[in-house]
C-alpha cells in the first residue's frame, strides 16, 4: 500500500512538472567542465552540392566560452573564432582573419547572422539563459523508442532573439535534447534540428547535429569526433592570442 | 673542438629528430593566374600580379615560425619575381607574444586604409587589395604584453623602409612625377611605435604612438640651374621626413550597426643630413581619419561604408617651384604632401567608399559592388566583382573597375585604368 502511494505521489510530481521546471532539470542535469572535438560540418544546398568543413573546437563551461579552429577548406584554413558569453553584458566574439592579420571583434548583437555559411546562427550556437525565456509543457510525444517532454520555449522580448519559439523533444532519461522545431518571428517554422548522442565518462555528449533551413532547404550536418572531456582546459586558451595559432594535433 | 663537434652531433642526432617529431607543420596557399584588360580597348593592362603564395608554419612548444612566398608574374614579359614576403620567429609565453624577423603589422580598428597603421609600406602595385596583400613586410621586431582587458604592443623597426612606388609604370594608374636619382639618408634610420588597447564595456579602444619615417619620398634639397632654354637642371636629392603619429582607434556596436574609427595626428619635420645646396625645409601637422559602419541587412547583404579624411593642419617650409625665378615657395595646404598614413590621402582629402556583399546560390557565387566617390573634387570609381566556386577550393573571380572624374582630376587620370579582370583561383 505504501508503495503504490510512493508510486503515485512520485507520479503526480513528475507529471505537475512544468516546462520551467523541466528546463531547469536539463540546464543542471551532469555537463563536463570542459569538451574537445574535432568537428566535421557538411553544408548542403538544395542541388545537393556540399561543402565540407573541418574544424577543432574546445569549449568550457558549457558552451560559455568557446574557441574553434577551421583546419579546411583550404580558403578558410587558419580562421578561428573566439566566443565568451558574459551575464552582465552583450557576448563577446571575435575572430581571427589571417588575411588581414587581425583580430576583428564582431557584435553579437546581429544574433540571426548565419555562422559560416551554415544553417546555424550565432544565437544557436549560444545557451539560451533559463531567465530570458518562458517555458510551456505540451503533451508528451516520443522521438524514435524515446519518451520526451515536450517544451515550448519563446525567448522574451528584451533579448530580441531571431525566432518567436522553439519547440524541444527532451529525452526524459537524459534530459537532452533530441528534436527541435524553431519558428522565425512571423511564426513559421524556420529550422528543424535532431541530435544524437554518445555516453562519455557518465556524461551524454552531442555527437551529431543536424540543421535543416526548411525555408532555405539547406541543411547542415556537424558530426562530432575524438571527443575528450575534463581534460582540465585553463581558462587562458579563450584568450585572443591564441586564435592566431593553429590547434596542437 | 671535440666538445663543438659533440655537441653538433648531438643536436643532429638527438635534438633535430626530436624537434622534427614533435613539432607541426602546417601551409597553405593559393594559385591565382588572373589578367586585366581596359574597358576601352580590351588592350592588356601590363603589371604584375601574384600568381602564387605559400603560407608554411612550424610549431614548436611555445614557438611559430612562420613564412609567406610569393611568386610575383607579368605576362607581357614572362618575368617572374619569389619573394619571401614574411618569414619571423613567434614566441608566446603565458604573458603575451613576442615576434621577430620580417613581418606585416596590422594596427588599427577599420577594415583597411588605416591611418594609425604606419609601421610597414605600402607596395603600391597592390594598393587596390584588401587586407596585408598591398604591405611590404619590414625586419622588426615586437613585443605584446596581455594584462586582464589591456594589451599593450610595442614595435621596433631597426631600418627605414619605403613604399614599393611603380616608377616607369606607363599602365599604373596614378602617374609618380619621377624616379628619383639620388637620395639623402635618413636621420635616425631606427623606428618604433607602442599601442595600448582596453575593453571599455562592449568597446574596444587603443592609442597609439609611433614615430619614424615617411614611406613616400620628399624633395629635401637640390643644386638647381637653369639652361638656355629656361628648363630647370640640376641635381635634386630625395629623402624622407621624420613624422610621428600619434593614433587612437576604436570599435563599438550601436543596434545591428558596428562602427570603426580611427584617428591619427602626424607632426612630421625635414631632417637633412647633408648641408650642400639650396635646402627646402618641411614642418608640418595633419590628421586623417577613417570612419567606418557595417550593417547586415534580413537579406543577409553585408553594407558597409567608410568616410575618409585628410586635413593639413600647419604648415612651415618651403617648396621647389619650378614656375619661379628663385625656384622655391612657400610651402601651403595646396603644396604640401603627406609621406604617412593611408594611401588613398593621395587621391583625395575626403572620400566615400560603399561596398555591398551578397552570397547567392547556396554561397557559391559572392557578389560585391563597391564605390570609392571624391567628396572635393567630382571623381568616383565603381565596381563590381563576381567569385564563382564550382568546386572546393577553386573560384573563378571577375571583377569590373570604372574609373571617372573631371578634367584635371586624378579620377580622370585614371579613367584609362577602367577595366575587367578574370581570374582563376586555386587554393590548397
Amino acid at each position: 500500500m505504501k508503495k503504490i502511494l510512493l508510486l503515485t505521489i512520485i507520479s503526480s510530481v513528475v507529471f505537475a512538472q512544468t516546462g520551467l521546471e523541466i528546463a531547469q532539470q536539463a540546464d543542471a542535469s551532469k555537463a563536463p567542465k570542459d569538451m574537445t572535438a574535432d568537428l566535421t560540418m557538411v553544408l548542403t544546398n538544395k542541388s545537393g552540392q556540399t561543402r565540407t568543413s573541418q574544424i577543432h573546437s574546445v569549449t568550457k563551461n558549457g558552451g560559455e566560452k568557446q574557441i574553434i579552429w577551421f583546419l579546411a577548406p583550404a580558403d578558410d584554413k587558419g580562421v578561428s573564432f573566439l566566443k565568451i558569453e558574459h551575464d552582465d553584458k552583450d557576448d563577446e566574439m571575435r575572430m581571427w582573419l589571417p588575411a588581414f592579420k587581425k583580430i576583428r571583434r564582431i557584435s553579437s548583437k546581429k544574433k540571426g547572422d548565419s555562422f559560416m555559411g551554415s544553417d546555424m546562427s550565432y544565437e544557436d550556437m549560444s545557451n539560451r539563459e533559463l531567465q530570458d525565456h518562458t517555458y510551456q509543457r505540451l503533451d508528451d510525444s516520443t522521438v524514435g523508442d524515446s519518451e520526451c517532454y515536450v517544451i515550448e520555449t519563446t525567448p522574451k522580448k528584451e533579448i530580441k532573439s531571431g525566432y518567436s519559439k522553439h519547440i524541444a523533444w527532451i529525452d526524459k532519461t537524459d534530459l537532452v535534447p533530441l528534436k527541435e522545431e524553431s519558428y522565425d518571428k512571423k511564426g513559421a517554422l524556420r529550422k528543424s534540428k535532431t541530435f544524437a548522442y554518445t555516453t562519455i565518462k557518465d556524461y551524454v555528449v552531442p555527437t551529431e547535429l543536424y540543421v535543416e533551413d526548411v525555408q532555405r532547404n539547406h541543411h547542415t550536418r556537424l558530426v562530432f569526433e575524438d571527443i575528450q572531456l575534463d581534460t582540465g582546459i585553463k581558462d587562458n586558451l579563450f584568450h585572443e592570442k591564441n586564435l592566431k595559432r593553429m590547434p596542437r594535433k | 673542438m671535440k666538445l663543438q663537434k659533440t655537441i653538433q652531433i648531438f643536436i643532429l642526432s638527438i635534438l633535430l629528430p626530436l624537434a622534427l617529431l614533435t613539432a607541426q607543420f602546417t601551409y597553405s596557399g593559393q594559385v591565382n593566374p588572373s589578367g586585366m584588360f581596359r574597358l576601352s580597348d580590351q588592350s592588356e593592362i601590363s603589371l604584375p600580379f601574384r600568381l602564387m603564395e605559400i603560407n608554411a608554419g612550424y610549431t614548436l612548444g611555445n614557438f611559430d615560425i612562420i613564412t609567406n612566398t610569393a611568386v610575383e608574374y607579368r605576362w607581357s614579359t614572362g618575368d617572374y619575381d619569389a619573394d619571401i614576403r614574411e618569414a619571423y620567429v613567434v614566441w608566446y609565453p603565458d604573458w603575451g607574444e613576442v615576434k621577430l624577423g620580417k613581418q606585416i603589422h596590422a594596427w588599427g580598428a577599420a577594415d583597411g586604409n588605416n591611418p594609425t597603421d604606419n609601421l610597414n609600406p605600402y607596395d603600391y602595385y597592390y594598393m587596390f587589395l584588401p587586407g596585408t596583400d598591398r604591405k611590404v613586410a619590414t625586419t622588426s621586431a615586437s613585443v605584446k604584453f596581455y594584462w586582464n582587458n589591456w594589451q599593450l604592443e610595442s614595435v621596433f623597426i631597426p631600418e627605414h623602409e619605403p613604399n614599393r612606388l611603380p616608377f616607369g609604370e606607363e599602365d599604373f594608374p596614378i602617374n609618380i612625377a619621377m624616379e628619383p636619382e639620388n637620395y639623402d639618408p635618413v636621420d635616425r634610420d631606427y623606428e618604433f611605435g607602442f599601442r595600448l588597447q582596453t575593453s571599455v564595456w562592449e568597446s574596444d579602444v587603443s592609442f597609439s604612438w609611433f614615430s619614424g619615417n615617411d614611406r613616400a619620398f620628399s624633395l629635401l634639397r637640390m643644386n638647381m640651374l637653369v639652361d638656355e632654354n629656361g628648363i630647370p637642371v640640376g641635381d635634386m636629392y630625395f629623402g624622407f621626413r621624420k613624422t610621428d603619429v600619434i593614433g587612437m582607434d576604436a570599435v563599438s556596436f550601436i543596434g545591428d550597426l558596428t562602427f570603426r574609427g580611427e584617428v591619427a595626428y602626424f607632426m612630421t619635420e625635414t631632417q637633412f643630413t647633408e648641408d650642400l645646396f639650396q635646402k627646402l625645409p618641411v614642418e608640418a601637422e595633419y590628421a586623417q581619419y577613417v570612419l567606418q559602419a557595417e550593417y547586415a541587412d534580413p537579406w543577409d547583404i553585408q553594407w558597409s561604408g567608410q568616410l575618409i579624411g585628410n586635413k593639413i593642419l600647419d604648415t612651415k617650409g618651403w617648396v621647389f617651384d619650378s614656375t619661379s625665378s628663385t625656384k622655391t615657395a612657400d610651402l601651403t595646404e595646396e603644396n604640401f604632401h603627406s609621406g604617412m598614413g593611408t594611401p588613398f590621402a593621395i587621391l583625395t582629402d575626403l572620400g566615400v567608399m560603399l561596398s555591398a556583399t551578397a552570397t547567392v546560390f547556396d554561397g557559391r557565387l559572392e557578389i560585391q559592388a563597391n564605390t570609392f566617390a571624391d567628396m572635393e573634387e567630382s571623381g568616383f570609381m565603381i565596381s563590381g566583382q563576381a567569385t564563382y566556386s564550382p568546386l572546393e577550393g577553386v573560384d573563378i573571380e571577375c571583377d569590373i573597375s570604372q574609373f571617372l572624374g573631371e578634367e584635371g582630376t586624378h579620377f580622370n587620370d585614371m579613367e584609362d585604368f577602367s577595366h575587367i579582370r578574370l581570374g582563376l583561383k586555386y587554393s590548397f
